[in-house]
């Protein structure tokens, strides 16, 4: 039993840079992983027996270091590439451990949700994951991790996300609302110096907006979440100095805003319309300010928009950037029908790529998920690898919560939900997509060349832009035009 | 000398054309196929062409890569660039008036006239076509590239404003209104306190080498009016590095905010702001011209690569900005990646003189 055992890992470790294939007890969780630098565990050789699942978890929690299992020496003819790894063992330590964290965490997912479900193995799991992380200090998997294991602890306790003690303090279970506001700032503007996901999303959208109002005199943007109104500075910087078209065009913003309590309240979005004016009066740019109250079910209704004749319609939807809160599918689908029926010129849409879904349930999106914030993770630890606290910042305020939000979800809908990108459902209701231009390409390749390198952009529609880190998609931007519009 | 890929589509036409199959690839139906240069396709080296750094950096085998487009072989290709490259000799050896005059007849259609001109006999004229549609695809790069400096120097401003406000309300100072008056002389100088914490960096753009080094000198003069009338505090654009941008080499760089996080802690500098309640007053301060010149004690391009561990004086990159076309950079395309490979030993450095933090 216990060689049995030594030799999967050892599959498993002498492998660990190949791209592969993770096939998992049950057929319908495989999962692939790209250009993870994949582990395996070779869960085949032990769906015979489940009792020897229980074993291998408590192996893999046991031993000290990966090191010291691949060096085991044994009988099978794996063992070809033992030397190189103590070679270099330094190196790979971290690796190793890395590795031995996603291998933990993907058994408490299954254990958790799996055909052969144990909440008891996943809280043994846990136990030891907890032990081995901190959200705080350590690399990039362990800080990850940390906050994976949070998530999970959190979906065990059935509190969905919810309020228990945890032990992050002021962990991600706590919306970033109940961050001091001034770590929530301060996080806010190291992820736009850190990163390129923030402008990447305005930007472009901003490209798209002028140059579908190249010639008009009335602008008239309603805007799905205009959270610190950041995205409407440079717009209004580049009208106020378009050359073409006529001078100064009047600016309209429509702000919705949410009943809710908390920091994107009224009073959030009021303060936003003053700053905004503010901006605008600063640099000569004719401007108005307008908010539009959703109700608690938000429901959107478009009659309750006011519109002007002769003003060019935008409809703006940024959803998913990094800082943002989350909308719950429903309040997004109201708004685009509805925005549908108001004839908007351009509708300018930005949101999260989520890998191929497939059938993989809870645990191949938890995979997903890892895969995807592990590329955040890493993209922000290339660009910057001394400003590990500034990161941590980031981490603690913006991506823990929002991996803790997403691991909720998808523990809630086991996966089937989300499955479709809101660009496609654009398509599919109707929307004609607009080209992106060659400006607005360009622009957003220079703005990544401001960053480190392994950042990209794709153009994977004519209409549609893709920002990834190395060949992880992690955020699109797209535009459209009303279905009537001969625009 | 060309492979047909679809050799059954060919012969399904009788007329002289066919399309073939999704690449979109125009070919003749003679015994010798030839490949037509539609507009798209030709659009599309030009993009190529233009991404890989003009016509005398990219070859035939970088072009078929980046346009990516099946069917098209190498012989293709390299007819076309050969074409594209003579475009270039013209240009060379007529005066300045001859260039201009033909750009400007062809700027309105170009797109028009190259499709027309794609199957004149006159290699000579389409050459200097594709020539003149590269030149305008760079001028729409530079043009690009100066206006992103300006919406991220406009967003960087407003993100100023929000955190001057969090400060005053950290600083417990009241908001409501009134007093302003008088304040615009004091404003100036105590904007520099803000500066510090608003790592508002401006991306250096002269090393924006995507498309390759020509056009940055051009570019820097292109810029500088403009960024001067716009923006008095370009103390934050730093001079340098295109990868470690937007904090190594400039003193005002995260090494800042990894020690001290908190807005709490910078309160006192907000607290000194005085009169200035109103944070969009400041706003208004910042965008007037500037009026003190900070830079006189500074020397402009030590300051490039100096350490600067803590929240230094505000006023080095004015001068460093003036400074920097005066920067030879012999090899654009090298110079800044070296440049970035020693920031992290800088930034290294300085934290660990500067402060005894743990954490790297």
């Amino acid at each position: 039993m216990a060689m049995a055992i030594d030799n999967a890992f050892e599959v498993d470790f002498s492998s660990y840079s190949t791209t592969t294939t993770t096939t998992t007890t049950d057929d319908d969780l495989a999962c692939t992983w790209n250009d993870w630098g994949s582990p395996v565990v070779d869960w085949d050789s032990l769906s015979s027996e489940r009792d020897e699942f229980q074993d291998l978890i408590e192996s893999m929690m046991d031993d000290g270091t990966g090191i010291e299992l691949a060096r085991v020496d044994h009988e099978t003819s794996n063992s070809v590439s033992i030397d190189t790894m103590v070679a270099d063992e330094e190196s790979n330590r971290e690796d190793f451990k890395g590795l031995r964290l996603v291998h933990l965490l993907i058994a408490a997912a299954e254990a958790l949700t799996g055909a052969n479900k144990s909440r008891e193995l996943a809280r043994v799991i846990l136990v030891r994951l907890k032990e081995l992380v901190s959200p705080n200090d350590g690399t990039n998997m362990e800080r990850l991790a940390a906050y994976f294991t949070e998530a999970l602890q959190g979906l065990l306790e059935g509190s969905g996300g919810g309020h228990g003690k945890h032990f992050i303090t002021n962990g991600p279970h706590y919306h970033r609302d109940e961050h001091h506001q001034t770590d929530v700032l301060a996080a806010f503007q190291l992820l736009q110096d850190m990163s390129p996901y923030v402008k990447f999303g305005h930007f472009t959208a901003n490209q798209a907006i002028l140059e579908a109002v190249a010639h008009d005199r009335r602008i008239h943007i309603v805007d799905y979440d205009i959270m610190e109104g950041i995205q409407w500075a440079s717009l209004m910087q580049a009208l106020v100095s378009r050359k073409d078209g006529p001078p100064a065009p009047h600016l309209r913003i429509t702000a919705l805003s949410r009943s809710g309590s908390g920091r994107r309240s009224i009073g959030t979005i009021q303060e936003t319309g003053r700053r905004l004016v503010a901006f605008a009066a600063s640099i000569g740019q004719p401007f108005s300010f307008h908010q539009y109250r959703l109700d608690s079910d938000e429901t959107f209704r478009p009659s309750a928009v006011k519109l002007v004749r002769g003003e060019a319609l935008v409809i703006n939807c940024m959803l998913h950037l990094p800082h943002f809160s989350y909308r719950a599918p429903d309040s997004v689908a109201s708004f685009l029908t509805g925005a549908k029926t108001l004839d908007p010129r351009l509708v300018t849409l930005v949101e999260e790529e989520v890998g191929p879904i497939g059938d993989g349930g809870f645990v191949g999106r938890f995979m997903d998920s890892l895969h995807h914030y592990s590329a955040v993770y890493d993209s922000l630890e290339a660009g910057f690898p001394m400003q590990g606290r500034a990161r941590a910042l980031v981490e603690r305020v913006f991506l823990g919560p929002r991996i803790a939000g997403s691991l909720t979800r998808i523990y809630r809908t086991r996966g089937e939900e989300e499955s479709c990108p809101w660009s496609e459902w654009l398509a599919a209701v109707g929307f004609k997509p607009v080209n992106i231009s060659f400006a607005n390409h360009c622009q957003a390749k220079l703005l990544l060349g401001l960053f480190n390198d392994g950042y990209s952009v794709e153009e994977l529609a004519n209409n549609r832009l893709v920002l990834g880190w190395k060949s992880r998609r992690l955020l699109s931007a797209s535009i459209w035009t009303s279905p009537d519009s001969d625009f | 000398m060309f492979q047909p890929k679809k050799p059954s589509t060919m012969n399904s036409h009788d007329r002289a054309m066919c399309v073939q199959g999704d690449s979109g690839l125009v070919l003749t139906t003679d015994p010798k196929p030839r490949l037509r240069w539609t507009v798209e396709l030709h659009e599309r080296f030009v993009d190529a062409v233009t991404q890989l750094g003009g016509p005398d950096k990219a070859t035939p085998k970088t072009i078929m890569r980046v346009m990516g487009v099946k069917g098209l072989t190498l012989y293709h290709l390299k007819s076309h660039l050969q074409k594209f490259r003579l475009g270039k000799q013209p240009h060379k050896e007529f005066n300045d008036h001859s260039i201009k005059d033909d750009l400007q007849r062809n700027a309105a259609s170009s797109s028009g006239m190259i499709a027309r001109s794609m199957n004149d006999n006159s290699h000579m004229v389409d050459a200097t076509r594709m020539q003149m549609e590269v030149q305008r695809r760079i001028h729409e790069q530079l043009e690009v590239q100066r206006h992103l400096q300006l919406r991220i120097e406009a967003q960087g401003k407003y993100m100023q404003s929000i955190l001057e406000k969090a400060c005053q309300t950290l600083a417990g100072e009241n908001m409501a209104a009134g007093g302003y008056k008088g304040m615009g002389n004091q404003g100036v100088p105590d904007m520099g306190a803000m500066k510090d914490f608003g790592p508002l960096n401006f991306p250096p753009f002269q090393d924006l080498n995507i498309y390759g080094g020509d056009q940055l000198d051009l570019q820097q003069n292109m810029d500088r009016p403009s960024l001067d009338a716009f923006m008095p505090n370009n103390d934050n654009i730093c001079l340098g590095k295109k990868r470690a941008s937007p904090y190594s080499g400039s003193g005002k760089s995260p090494l800042i905010w990894s020690d001290e996080l908190r807005l709490q802690d910078l309160g006192t500098a907000a607290s000194c702001l005085g009169p200035q309640d109103d944070p969009f007053k400041s706003e208004q301060i910042q965008i007037a011209p500037p009026s003190i010149d900070r830079s006189t004690d500074l020397d402009p391009i030590s300051d490039i690569y100096e350490a600067k561990p803590v929240l230094s004086g505000d006023g080095m990159g004015d001068k460093k900005y003036e400074a920097s076309p005066k920067l030879e950079r012999p090899s654009p395309r090298r110079a800044p990646l070296q440049a970035d490979r020693m920031n992290p030993m800088i930034n290294s450095g300085s934290v660990a003189q500067g402060r005894n933090s743990p954490y790297g």
